[in-house]
């Protein structure tokens, strides 16, 4: 992590050694995020294990991925929550009966 | 998806992708719920096989719903409460261990609450604990860290 300080004109300036190692160049966009830990700087671009997965996938695979990710596009909100909330757990007593005993030691 | 569809991450999926990556080279114990398993095991393979091959599925242990219904107490969702529940209750069968050591999440309301509410939090759990079996008076309780906080430690 680097520490940067922020100058009289609210300007901040990146180490050399960052603009190297991460690629960048003059007029180069970089985004400020607010979040509850403080400001962060985002490159964007896609980190190196996606980019390794993708990679990976042969060509057929490529056409694959392109086709399930439009099928899922074209979905309603509606529809998209309703694939993320399948099997969804309740939190009822009566849904307890396939909680698993801790083996006693 | 927005890759195979030649777009860019959205700043939250940069946030999520990066923690991810980030967490799975200091660490091999990465857990999902039962749930995410098998909602990923139903997706298309090319997205979820590499998730699955990184991750373990937890399963629940006994008192896991109890302890999420006490954390509906705390004016978590019932949905939060769950993941919260795993956390301490969260099974894994193969190694027989219990519980994580953080919560990886990009809600940030959900990780600051947890924060402010932790000591009231941490007392409703040991009373709840120490009435419970031996294995179960162990059990201790996760952290909940954001995605932005992972990326601090990078």
């Amino acid at each position: 992590m680097e520490k940067l300080t922020v100058d009289a004109d609210g300007k901040i300036t990146i180490p050399p050694e960052v603009i190297q190692k991460r690629g960048l160049h003059p007029g180069d966009e970089l985004s400020l995020v607010e979040s509850a830990e403080g400001l962060l700087v985002y490159q964007g671009g896609v980190d190196d294990k996606t980019s390794a997965w993708w990679n990976s996938l042969d060509q057929e695979q490529r056409l694959l991925a392109e086709t399930d990710a439009r099928r899922y596009e074209s979905l309603s909100e509606h529809d998209r929550d309703a694939i993320w909330n399948q099997d969804a757990d309740s939190i009822e007593a009566e849904a307890e009966r396939d909680e698993i005993d801790l083996p006693t030691k | 998806m927005r890759l195979a569809l030649s777009r860019p991450p959205t700043i939250l999926q940069v946030e999520a992708a990066n923690s991810y990556a980030y967490i799975a080279t200091i660490t091999n114990r990465l857990y999902i719920t039962e749930q995410t398993s098998n909602i990923l095991k139903r997706r298309t393979p090319t997205f979820a096989a590499p998730i699955l091959a990184d991750t373990r599925p937890l399963k629940k242990a006994r008192y896991l719903r109890r302890w999420a219904r006490r954390l509906t107490e705390f004016a978590f969702s019932s949905e939060d409460a769950i993941i919260l529940a795993y956390g301490s209750f969260g099974l894994n069968v193969e190694s027989q261990t219990v519980g994580v050591d953080a919560i990886i999440t990009t809600d940030n309301r959900l990780a600051e609450h947890y924060q402010r509410r932790n000591t009231e939090i941490k007392n409703r759990f040991d009373d709840m604990i120490i009435n419970l079996p031996e294995p179960y008076k162990r059990l201790t309780l996760p952290q909940v860290v954001t995605t932005a906080m992972v990326l601090t430690f990078v």
